[in-house]
């Protein structure tokens, strides 16, 4: 499989996963029956599943060098949650601080750990004289990436305040689309300026 | 730990990503072994000594420890 056409699925599955988080788990609060909740409480993790196992196919796939990467960033990831869950649940137990553990904590950890993965394995890749992030020209660029994903939390946090009006979750939500739209603005211009130095030093 | 796979390479008149193709691996993977980053499994080791038709001693030699 090759990076676009990983990067392609992943797409899809983040998108069917958006749609699927906006279209059918709301339900789950107003379902009567039990199993029917259960069912559409757990609809959004099929598509993350499918990501999961993708992701699994591509390490599999590597060379050796890369599933050394993956195996860093995760290790660097596994660290990361391990130490956020451990100073929040100290703190939380000593009533230094309040987690909701049921709809906050348990949700954000699945992402904590993609971001501390993603990052820890540029990281590595950068550390062996290549990128993980943007540079390999075989995928999608980054900034466009970053643009894609800017978008799509943008219009969550669009939807969320529209359809319930609520403040705190929406905020949150724009706050990362804003934060994904910068990092999709650096990337895009340091892609810009290094085609620039390149076609200046021909 | 350092080696001549760039010398090699050059000689045969090939980019790394053709390199890269011939051994199986990625173009960034012939790039960190050619700048001593990564130093390669024993199995790779071994296909590039017999795509070059060269001992691994001769390709790779130990760094300064």
């Amino acid at each position: 499989m090759d990076r676009r056409t990983y990067d392609r699925r992943i797409m899809i599955a983040m998108g069917a996963y958006v749609a699927v988080f906006l279209a059918v788990w709301p339900q789950a609060r107003g379902a009567a029956d039990p199993w029917l909740k259960g069912l559409y409480a757990l609809t959004p993790v099929v598509p993350l599943l499918y990501v999961i196992w993708q992701m699994a196919q591509r390490i599999l796939q590597s060379d050796e060098l890369e599933q050394r990467t993956h195996l860093i960033g995760l290790g660097i990831a596994t660290v990361v949650v391990s130490i956020v869950s451990i100073v929040a649940g100290f703190l939380a137990a000593a009533n230094v601080m309040t987690l909701d553990a049921t709809s906050v904590v348990l949700v954000w950890i699945f992402p904590l750990l993609m971001i501390a993965y993603g990052l820890g394995r540029s990281h590595a890749a950068r550390r062996y004289g290549s990128n993980a992030l943007c540079e390999d020209e075989d995928r999608m660029p980054a900034y466009l990436r970053f643009l894609c994903a800017a978008a799509i939390t943008g219009f969550i946090a669009a939807y969320v305040y529209l359809r319930t009006g609520e403040e705190q979750v929406s905020s949150t939500l724009l706050g990362m689309a804003c934060a994904l739209a910068a990092g999709a603005l650096f990337f895009g211009i340091r892609r810009w300026l290094r085609r620039r130095r390149s076609a200046a030093a021909e | 730990m350092n080696n001549h796979l760039r010398q090699l390479r050059e000689q045969r008149g090939w980019s790394q990503g053709e390199l890269a193709e011939r051994l199986d691996v990625s173009r960034q993977t012939v790039n960190a072994i050619e700048t001593s980053k990564y130093d390669p499994s024993l199995p790779l080791a071994f296909r590039i000594s017999r795509l070059f038709r060269q001992s691994i001693e001769s390709i790779f030699e130990p760094g300064k420890e």
